[in-house]
């Protein structure tokens, strides 16, 4: 017997566009079965909506109307100078191992002299990689010498839309492995832009290896040149072996007609140390979700981000961190800005596995509400099946503090800089999680200078005059 | 000098009349103690002073030099020169010690017309005053009154009058939780800024604080009104009589 279920516009169109993109898409012998097999397994439930629990709030076939075509080659050429419109000075002039990804396609990599790949990293074009018959990258990089399933892709068994849509078309992206015990001198920067005179589509993916006892910085940044809205499909699978550290950066800046589904796999090997942060700024409908999974005991799980919303932004951030090995800790810290209608949500469902005794959990997501209309939905949610565990969660939404802002103005502190005062510092409190003082400070401007509702650009010099939280950390 | 007449004022939210026609008036160079029992109002005063819009100022006026301050939001009133050492000073997480000072020096010297302090400038003045109040380097890199225990909190409070230099100075129950040193080490600090320019309005309890801060008059306020008012002997009679007279006569 067949079920038809009737398709959204969105879902017929890319049906479509998968029939006529997908044999242009990169990708040696298999590949192209992996993505079909993918996009498969996305037809067969379509787009998420309501009535599916993760989906609660962000319902996809209600909020994504129409799916844009895939995107074309930009042929503009990011410089540093156009890099800086893109990515505000600071981000621009880090220091760092950078690639750059327009339109869903790898266009450059900046690498500075004496970090060139080799002795401690290897890094390459997912495009490329999956155009090569022999694996040889797949295999440096991961080990395995066939993949013949999605699995790899991610889409295969499982049945996440955003991960399945991303294996279908995902077009490039980078493969990034760290020599066991490396240790980068500078960060790596994966930096996808897109330049779009239409909407457009892009899907990119990234595939990361942290050697054992090696330690790493990377940073995404999602970011865009023009007013067209763009939806992307964007997934990082990141794995730590024993004893990896890696610091975990994703800066995501959009305008509000935009759709940003974000997808991190997380996988921890034993004493294995993660530390995570995601910020948002704007971006219409933006899905962070992030899958942890312990393989080894004794791991640290510390992820935090920072979302900042107005008008109709809609920003979900949801987590699955998955318990299944003994003596792991995991955190978790959001903070929200949300004004006019714009809508926050917190999932954050903590698995403790029987066999989990030992686990350390706390979790806390916190909004700070500028408007009666805004709406933050947080959905705490533990499944604790061992006995010897501490677990805790917490969730709250306020107001600015009225206490707290006669307080400041009865010190002469005009009260538009009072609120900005007491919003900057509740926003600043989340980025402080970010160890790295040259990124820390960056995204700390990016944030001031959405707060003050100003481009990028101007941030710098306005976070220089006035007096800021992060001036004091100076 | 620092006038109020036949001040009312109540609670915004409820309507609950606290303060039910206050007259005083406190010359510039001369402190003034404000004492009664709990509820009588005292903090209500500093708080309407202050400019707080949780009050409703239905009745009277205030006047500072001649000028009313009704009207005016507590930036203003701060830049007028009316500083509040609050009893119960805030803790404001993710805001730093010195990052406020120096946003709250700058935003008054601004609203006063003075140049504002470039930062070597400020911290020079911060670190002088700073020592002089026993505040630690390490306290002003912590967020504003985050951790602070009873004492740093006042001290905090002292050092921010000092910082901000203002002509009144209110302080509302500044001797409360803190222990003879730490008491002595805040009158201190508060009486290096007694001058011919300022005036000073001390409101507490208990006499004790004004055995360091010695008041030229007392006012007792009970009732929402000022009941009696004597020189600094009326201090210490109320220390042998308590606050039973003042209770009395409202019943």
């Amino acid at each position: 017997m067949t079920i038809t279920t009737m398709k959204t516009k969105a879902e017929e169109q890319l049906a479509e566009q998968f029939a006529r993109t997908a044999p242009l898409l990169p990708g040696g012998a298999w590949v192209p079965a992996a993505r079909r097999a993918a996009f498969q397994a996305f037809a067969a439930n379509g787009l998420p909506h309501r009535r599916i629990e993760a989906w609660k709030y962000t319902d996809l076939r209600a909020g994504l109307k129409e799916a844009f075509s895939p995107a074309q080659c930009s042929t503009r050429t990011f410089d540093a100078a156009a890099l800086a419109t893109v990515l505000g000075p600071d981000l621009a002039q880090l220091p760092c191992i950078r690639v750059v990804i327009v339109n869903g396609r790898w266009q450059a990599k900046m690498i500075p002299a004496g970090q060139e790949p080799g002795a401690t990293y290897h890094m390459g074009s997912l495009a490329a990689v999956l155009g090569q018959p022999d694996y040889d990258w797949m295999e440096l990089c991961f080990g395995v010498s066939t993949i013949s399933d999605a699995d790899t892709l991610g889409g295969g068994a499982v049945v996440d839309p955003v991960m399945a849509l991303n294996s279908a078309f995902a077009s490039d992206g980078v493969v990034l492995s760290i020599v066991e015990g490396a240790r980068l001198g500078l960060p790596i920067h994966i930096v996808s832009i897109v330049d779009a005179d239409a909407p457009m589509a892009t899907a990119t993916r990234c595939l990361i290896k942290v050697g054992a006892g090696a330690k790493a910085e990377i940073i995404e940044s999602h970011v865009r040149l023009g007013e067209s809205p763009a939806q992307a499909t964007a997934v990082t699978q990141i794995s730590l072996e024993a004893g990896a550290e890696a610091h975990h950066v994703q800066h995501l800046a959009a305008n509000g007609s935009s759709a940003h589904l974000g997808r991190w796999d997380v996988e921890l090997a034993e004493r294995a140390i993660y530390r995570g942060f995601q910020f948002t700024a704007g971006g219409g409908l933006v899905r962070n979700e992030t899958h942890v999974s312990f393989t080894g005991p004794d791991a640290k799980f510390d992820f935090s981000g920072a979302f900042l919303g107005r008008d109709r932004d809609h920003i979900d951030t949801t987590l699955v961190v998955d318990h299944s090995t003994t003596g792991c800790e995991s955190r978790e810290l959001f903070k929200g800005v949300l004004d006019g209608h714009a809508r926050g949500i917190f999932q954050g469902k903590v698995i403790v596995q029987p066999v989990a005794q030992k686990t350390d959990g706390k979790q806390m997501a916190q909004v700070l509400m500028l408007s009666e209309d805004a709406e933050f939905d947080s959905k705490p949610e533990l499944e604790i099946y061992a006995d010897d565990v501490a677990c805790g969660h917490g969730s709250t939404a306020a107001e600015i503090d009225g206490d707290m802002m006669f307080y400041l103005r009865s010190r002469g502190i005009p009260e538009d800089q009072a609120r900005a005062l007491l919003i900057e510092s509740f926003v600043g409190e989340a980025i402080d999680k970010i160890q790295s003082e040259a990124i820390r400070t960056s995204v700390m401007n990016i944030a001031l200078a959405w707060l003050r509702d100003l481009p990028a650009q101007a941030a710098p010099l306005k976070a220089a005059k006035a007096a800021t939280p992060n001036k004091a950390r100076e | 000098m620092l006038e109020i007449k036949n001040l009312h004022a109540r609670i915004a939210d409820d309507g609950t009349e606290i303060l039910k026609g206050i007259n005083l008036q406190v010359p510039a160079g001369e402190v003034h103690a404000i004492m009664g029992p709990n509820g009588s109002g005292k903090s209500t005063l500093a708080y309407v002073l202050a400019g707080r819009d949780d009050y409703e100022v239905t009745a009277g006026d205030i006047l500072w030099n001649g000028e009313s301050i009704l009207a005016l939001g507590p930036d203003d009133r701060a830049a007028k020169g009316v500083f509040l050492a609050f009893q119960y000073p805030m803790e404001i997480p993710g805001v730093a010690t010195m990052t406020f000072l120096r946003a709250s020096v700058n935003a008054v010297r601004k609203k006063r017309g003075v140049k504002e302090l470039t930062t070597p400038e400020f911290l020079k003045v911060v670190r002088a005053k700073a020592a002089e109040l026993g505040v630690k380097d390490e306290m002003l890199k912590r967020p504003l009154n985050v951790g602070f225990s009873g004492g740093e909190k006042k001290r905090m409070e002292i050092l921010q009058m000092s910082m901000l230099e203002p002509s009144l100075c209110v302080l509302d129950e500044t001797d409360s939780g803190l222990d003879i040193d730490a008491i002595q080490i805040v009158a201190e600090g508060a009486n290096k800024l007694r001058s011919k320019d300022r005036a000073m309005l001390v409101i507490t309890h208990y006499q004790r604080l004004l055995n360091y801060i010695q008041p030229d008059k007392v006012h007792v306020l009970a009732h929402g009104r000022i009941q009696k008012t004597g020189g600094k002997e009326l201090a210490l009679e109320l220390e042998k009589t308590g606050y039973a007279e003042f209770k009395l006569k409202a019943a």
